[in-house]
């Protein structure tokens, strides 16, 4: 458990230290930013139809509401947080590579909702706003993450036949992946 | 007979998310309403820590509620002969772990979980501290008006480390250091929702 904890928060801080270069500002975050915008209007419009987004700003045309989706806001840290996770833990790259594929859907999609969300709560209450914006979101995306990790966890293959696979031993015994 | 029909037509997992979601509101209702008492140790912790690490800088930490206000040796500019430059932080911002941690063990409900309540809620303190002072120290050493920030005689590499500090304890230590200590925590009720898959 201990190796397993060492390699997340080494994973965690090397991808987050990544994440803040500006070239992966520019050429990642801030155009994958723009496209959750993007798709949060596209979803928004089916029910809203003014609503629209430019940049990485999601706009009311109505009431000239905004909200500007920011770093933490983006879903790319939870991602980092799962991609850490998956990877740190033992098994197989093919499953490390599903269950990224499948998390990181399911972590952008709720984050979707969470940007929806808050887009109609400020528009409804700026108290509210800030305080799901501030405090609740940020819990159940991580919660999302837990949960997603939790599963994956679950679905990997049970070592040498009938076993589950352990979680990571508590001593320095080397880990197989 | 019909609640153990309830409880068996879902796995281990899903009445564990759902036990989760129904501690949340509570958590975090106790979580708004104690913090100012729930705070206090981190804010005593940010007094000591600020004290033996920054001494020059600062003068006195008072806590107000949630909000930690940093007393510094640091002068608004040279227009304002008298003055001194206040910070305030929320600690609100770097302490919704703490429902989070609490929601994830009450709904686990292992063996002495009131012992784990305690021993977590000991543990995300200092993660709690680190994303208070290093908010601090980004404001001003970084955000704050020139002639502030010149005061503080922070190298280029040091203002650097302060950023990756800011920005490590604001969106990644809140949210992820109750998710670690929790699965530290609660091994074998993992292994055991394990072998239930």
């Amino acid at each position: 458990m201990i190796r397993f904890f060492v390699a997340f928060m080494a994973l965690l801080a090397l991808l987050f230290g990544l994440e803040l270069t500006p070239w992966l500002q520019r050429w990642f975050v801030e155009p994958w930013t723009a496209a959750l915008a993007h798709v949060s209007a596209l979803l928004v419009t089916g029910f809203d139809p003014g609503v629209t987004a430019i940049g990485k700003v999601l706009r009311s045309t109505t009431n000239d509401f905004a909200v500007s989706i920011e770093a933490g806001c983006n879903g790319v840290e939870a991602t980092i947080v799962l991609i850490a996770a998956m990877f740190a833990f033992p098994s197989s790259w093919r499953h490390k590579m599903l269950g990224l594929a499948a998390g990181i859907v399911a972590v952008q999609g709720l984050n979707i909702i969470r940007v929806i969300s808050l887009f109609y709560l400020g528009q409804w209450n700026r108290d509210v706003f800030e305080w799901a914006h501030l405090y609740v979101w940020q819990a159940l995306i991580m919660l999302d993450v837990l949960v997603v990790w939790l599963i994956w966890v679950r679905t990997l293959p049970r070592r040498g036949g009938d076993e589950p696979p352990q979680l990571p031993p508590s001593s320095t015994a080397p880990i197989t992946a | 007979m019909k609640s153990a029909s309830v409880g068996t037509r879902f796995s281990p997992l899903t009445r564990f998310i759902a036990a989760v979601l129904m501690w949340l509101p509570l958590t975090f209702a106790l979580w708004y309403f104690a913090a100012p008492i729930l705070l206090w140790p981190a804010a005593a912790l940010i007094d000591v820590i600020t004290r033996a690490g920054f001494s020059d800088l600062v003068r006195a930490v008072e806590q107000t509620s949630t909000a930690v206000t940093f007393t510094t040796t640091l002068k608004p500019g040279q227009a304002v002969a008298r003055g001194i430059v206040t910070v305030d932080v929320n600690m609100l911002l770097y302490s919704f772990g703490l429902p989070l941690f609490a929601a994830l063990t009450l709904a686990a409900r292992e063996h002495k979980w009131s012992r784990t309540l305690m021993i977590g809620y000991a543990v995300l303190i200092p993660a709690i501290a680190w994303g208070v002072i290093a908010d601090f120290l980004k404001n001003i050493a970084i955000t704050g008006p020139v002639q502030v920030v010149s005061q503080t005689g922070f190298s280029s590499w040091q203002r650097e480390t302060i950023a990756f500090a800011f920005q490590f304890g604001s969106l990644i230590l809140p949210a992820v250091a109750p998710a670690i200590v929790w699965v530290l925590m609660h091994r074998s009720f993992l292994e055991r929702m394990r072998r239930t898959s």
